[in-house]
């Protein structure tokens, strides 16, 4: 094992020394203010769509929403604001990573993220980019990763952003950002609560969501001080505080509530010289949750996880066309809770990564990584991607990884039940992307393909104990089409249209049916049109029809359904930077349901404000 | 709330005409009686759990020559699902009273038809078995489900007016309970569940208070009572005892381990271990060697979720993922498969002869 790592060290530390002796671009340094570089520098043969501010005010503060009315993402939600899952690309909920600034923030205990407990006031930002990123952002990475950014790229004067928005349901939305900078630093501070009685009727049964109320508190800090010219120091820090109550079926069903409780904290050493940028960083998360099995009692179960992280980072320019990055990271990871003994964990990985545009049109990447632990046997991770530009209006690209999902916490060693010998879950897949640009118009039409072996699923055992096994292959295949065009028409009138489509088969390749809670079709459309002060925006969602039973028995399938949104807003104030506007949320009444007898709300209205000083 | 109540009077009314004749056991032949009306009066029901959380247990109706089979029978008499992890089924006179688990909810029907006439919407926490005695239905409860080093536990036996549908009062062991059964006008309650825990507590219906603690082995997987003889099944060990004085007559060591399912029909043991099901005589001093049957199943998980030894047959239930229907599969007596249908839900997890 220490040999391993040993040979792993020296063979990075080896590609930067012999790359260390070119040497002959200029940086932009401006640069330095960018969050999760990675992103940006290593994506090539990958499609990355952003969700910006002003995107991510259109649907409610809990992040499920404005992903699953933007992005190709399917969530499994159990009734609104409750427990939601992501099926990116047809994969598992924890087969999608969670990027917080570019730290994996997937729970240690069940590896995924719950999308209903991160309130999107707290980001500047949310990126998606579809495939896979284990090399850069290692567990999970394999249907897709989701980027929560916050910028601290800007200058000029202080800049505020106030967002108030009370809807139906007694739902407040409230946002509050400040940027200010000087020569020197950069500060972003972001506050946002959310909160809902959530008790909507329910179409059926003469109901009401009962039990269903929420809400949550969220802080967010970013920070970064120039110290010379050289020397940057960042810091990045974020609170999460929720309180969810499950919402019941029936009255007669015991009430029960969860609480999570998350700090996340991120300092970065930048120094840049040379054709160098070397990054330090070191990360401190903090993961909490505890479920009330009554809402009567104080006794509750729980779950907590400390995440130590440091990471070394250096980036090589060798020349304007080609760049090398090496990356050490050591994860520590120290958690316990009801039935699960405390543990630690050590995860050592070293990656390398490198970027090349031997000509103009063409670009392609590779990286390689491998992670050193006790925990499971891990397997040899890479990428290569490419890009070639044919001619301005179509571009083609390519793509091409190996990725894993680690055994989490409770895989391992719930007690009784935890299982120390599983393997990760590896993937291995490839995706091909056709993207055309003509005047305002984008499109893309991606196919890829996914083979994971080695799923971890737990199944009744011997005794009816259940206990995760490696027990399943997958196979993954699907077109997703993204779309985006936005025109002045006429002086005055602004107008924009985007939508996203995706078809998805995922198999499990022993049995050969499709997996439960994935449709074999997702759309969504956005259309937006302004007229001077005035604007009207409409977000369309449509589900296919999902599989409820793994042996694909369709006389229990849900329903396919289509979701409208309607708004309409007015600018005003000197230089319009106020806004007051109301949405219509599903607006036609459509009755459904993404999870088996968990009703969404009916037709339902907010009314917001929103200034910008 | 106008529905519930509706359906509260009527339960009362019926109540009334109820008579207090309470059938303890399914094996003693009534003396004949008219043919009562309903769709369901001569076969057995399938109860399947369903999926946890999503309100979708549901019960098939089989007759008893098997050749007729109707699914989800509740939602089609009463227009809506009997609730969340149907846990068990118990019979009294002629009313089902059909317990689900994660809803808190004892639905009442008519066992004939099933269509609702009451329901018990409180004073329950996690229910799981019911016996009725003396008017008044005993029902297991483990409320919030202590793991297995608790020292404290909240489970309880709520005991039911059968003409109020009202919890009347709470019987507290401080142990973990599971199944019940009824002899001589005692209740005894297992103290034991998921494979942990021992003992069995009797309590006197007449006047519903703890008299005795029957000790027995370590982790108790079920119990049965037969002639005055308490059979104790933990996962190796098959114990005897005298039911009035607590001793230990004999025990029989089941070597393999993880025995569950103990059943008595007919003056025959029956158990299983894993997919095996293993028969030896109420006098036998030796476990079996070889099982009467075994099934393999094409989802690597099998498991006798559901088990039942009712006159000439053997009666299996396998829930393969808990995310697709469960397979049920009768054998005769000497093992050879009669018939093999699919459960009509998720979780198969008991059989109800309707007789």
């Amino acid at each position: 094992m220490k040999k391993t790592q040993f040979y792993i060290l020296f063979l990075s530390l080896l590609c930067s020394m012999t790359a260390f002796a070119q040497n002959d671009t200029v940086k932009v340094l401006d640069e330095v203010f960018l969050t999760d570089t990675k992103l940006k520098d290593f994506s090539t043969g990958q499609q990355v769509t952003v969700l910006n501010d002003s995107v991510l005010k259109k649907n409610g503060a809990l992040l499920t929403s404005a992903l699953n009315f933007n992005t190709n993402i399917y969530f499994k939600e159990n009734g609104l604001g409750m427990v939601s899952s992501p099926s990116f690309r047809g994969t598992t909920a924890s087969q999608t990573a969670v990027l917080w600034n570019g730290i994996n923030i997937n729970s240690q205990f069940n590896g995924q993220t719950d999308f209903n407990t991160l309130n999107v006031g707290g980001y500047d930002n949310v990126s998606v980019r579809g495939g896979g990123g284990s090399v850069v952002y290692g567990t999970g990475a394999i249907g897709g990763t989701v980027h929560l950014n916050t910028n601290l790229d800007f200058s000029g004067k202080t800049k505020q952003d106030i967002f108030l928005q009370y809807g139906s349901y007694n739902t407040v939305d409230a946002r509050y950002k400040v940027k200010t900078s000087e020569k020197k630093w950069r500060l972003s501070i972001a506050a946002a609560r959310n909160s809902s009685d959530n008790d909507y009727e329910w179409p059926i049964g003469n109901r009401e969501n009962e039990n269903g109320q929420f809400y949550n508190n969220n802080l967010d800090l970013g920070l970064a001080y120039r110290l010379n010219k050289k020397n940057t120091l960042k810091f990045y820090s974020q609170f999460f505080d929720g309180e969810r109550h499950f919402s019941l079926i029936r009255s007669s069903e015991t009430k029960t509530k969860y609480t999570n409780l998350n700090t996340r904290n991120l300092l970065e050493w930048v120094i840049e010289f040379g054709d160098f940028i070397s990054v330090s960083r070191f990360a401190h998360l903090n993961e909490n949750y505890r479920y009330y099995a009554s809402i009567v009692s104080e006794d509750n179960s729980f779950g907590k996880a400390k995440t130590i992280i440091g990471k070394y980072d250096l980036k090589y320019a060798a020349s304007k066309t080609l760049e090398f990055n090496g990356v050490l990271t050591n994860t520590y990871t120290d958690g316990s809770g009801s039935g699960i003994e405390e543990n630690t964990r050590n995860i050592f990985s070293s990656a390398l990564l490198m970027k090349h545009r031997p000509f103009q049109k063409f670009q392609y990447e590779l990286g390689i990584r491998k992670e050193i632990t006790d925990n499971y046997k891990s397997p040899l991770l890479f990428s290569a991607g490419t890009n070639y530009d044919f001619t301005e209006f179509y571009s083609l690209k390519m793509n091409i990884s190996r990725n894993f999902r680690i055994p989490t916490y409770n895989d391992l060693y719930w007690a009784g039940a935890g299982n120390l010998d599983l393997r990760p879950e590896t993937s291995n897949q490839i995706e091909i992307g056709n993207h055309f640009k003509y005047k305002d118009f984008k499109l893309s039409l991606t196919g890829y393909y996914i083979q994971i072996d080695d799923m971890i699923r737990w199944l009744p055992s011997v005794g009816g104990l259940w206990r995760p096994r490696n027990e399943e292959k997958v196979e993954t295949s699907g077109l997703e089409v993204l779309a985006n065009w936005r025109k002045q028409i006429f002086p005055n009138h602004q107008m924009g249209v985007s939508g996203t489509y995706a078809y998805t088969v995922s198999k499990n390749s022993n049995t050969g049916y499709q997996l439960i809670y994935v449709p074999f079709h997702k759309a969504t459309g956005a259309f937006t049109y302004g007229f001077k002060n005035l604007s009207i925006d409409y977000q369309l969602l449509y589900n296919g029809e999902v599989f409820t039973r793994s042996d694909n028995n369709s006389q229990y399938n849900m329903a396919a359904y289509v979701v409208s949104n309607l708004g309409f807003s007015y600018d005003f104030g000197r230089k319009n930077s106020y806004k007051i506007g109301t949405r219509v949320l599903n607006i036609f009444n459509e009755e459904y349901q993404s999870v088996e007898n968990r009703w969404m709300p009916g037709r339902n209205f907010n009314i917001y404000l929103n200034l910008n000083f | 709330m106008k529905r519930r109540s509706k359906l509260l009077a009527i339960a009362i009314l019926s109540g009334l005409f109820l008579n207090s004749c309470s059938s303890d056991d399914d094996a003693i032949n009534e003396p004949e009686k008219e043919q009562p009306e309903g769709n369901y009066t001569n076969g057995f029901f399938v109860l399947n759990e369903g999926s946890f959380g999503n309100n979708n247990s549901t019960v098939t109706y089989v007759s008893n020559d098997f050749s007729t089979n109707e699914i989800e029978i509740f939602l089609k008499a009463n227009d809506e699902s009997l609730g969340d992890t149907g846990q068990s089924i118990t019979f009294d006179d002629d009313y089902a009273y059909i317990i689900a688990n994660a809803s808190n909810l004892i639905n009442v029907v008519n066992r004939y038809t099933f269509e609702l006439v009451g329901q018990i919407d409180s004073g329950l926490v996690s229910p799981r078995y019911a016996v009725v005695e003396n008017d008044k239905m005993y029902v297991t409860n483990q409320g919030s489900y202590e793991d297995s080093e608790a020292t404290a536990f909240d489970d309880f036996v709520a005991v039911i007016n059968l003409e109020t549908l009202e919890v009347e009062k709470t019987i507290e062991t401080n142990t973990l309970l599971e199944y019940i059964h009824e002899e001589n006008g005692m209740i005894y309650v297992q103290n034991a569940a998921f494979g942990s825990g021992n003992g069995i507590t009797v309590i006197d219906s007449t006047i519903d208070e703890i008299i005795d603690t029957i000790e027995t082995e370590d982790n108790l997987i079920s119990f049965e009572i037969e002639d005055g003889v308490l059979y104790a099944l933990s996962s190796a060990i098959l114990e005897k005892i005298d039911l009035i004085t607590g001793e230990v007559i004999s025990e029989i060591v089941i070597e393999q381990g993880s025995a569950s399912n103990l059943q008595i029909e007919d003056g025959m043991i029956y158990y299983t271990i894993g997919t095996k099901v293993y028969r030896l005589g109420l006098n036998d001093e030796t476990a079996p060697e070889a099982p009467v049957l075994e099934y393999s199943s094409n989802s690597t998980y099998g498991g006798m979720y559901g088990f039942e030894v009712e006159g000439d047959y053997i009666y299996t239930a396998e829930a393969p993922t808990f995310t697709e229907n469960g397979t049920i599969r009768i054998y005769d007596l000497n093992g050879d498969l009669t018939t093999e249908f699919d459960s009509g839900g998720i979780g198969p997890n008991g059989f109800y002869f309707n007789d």
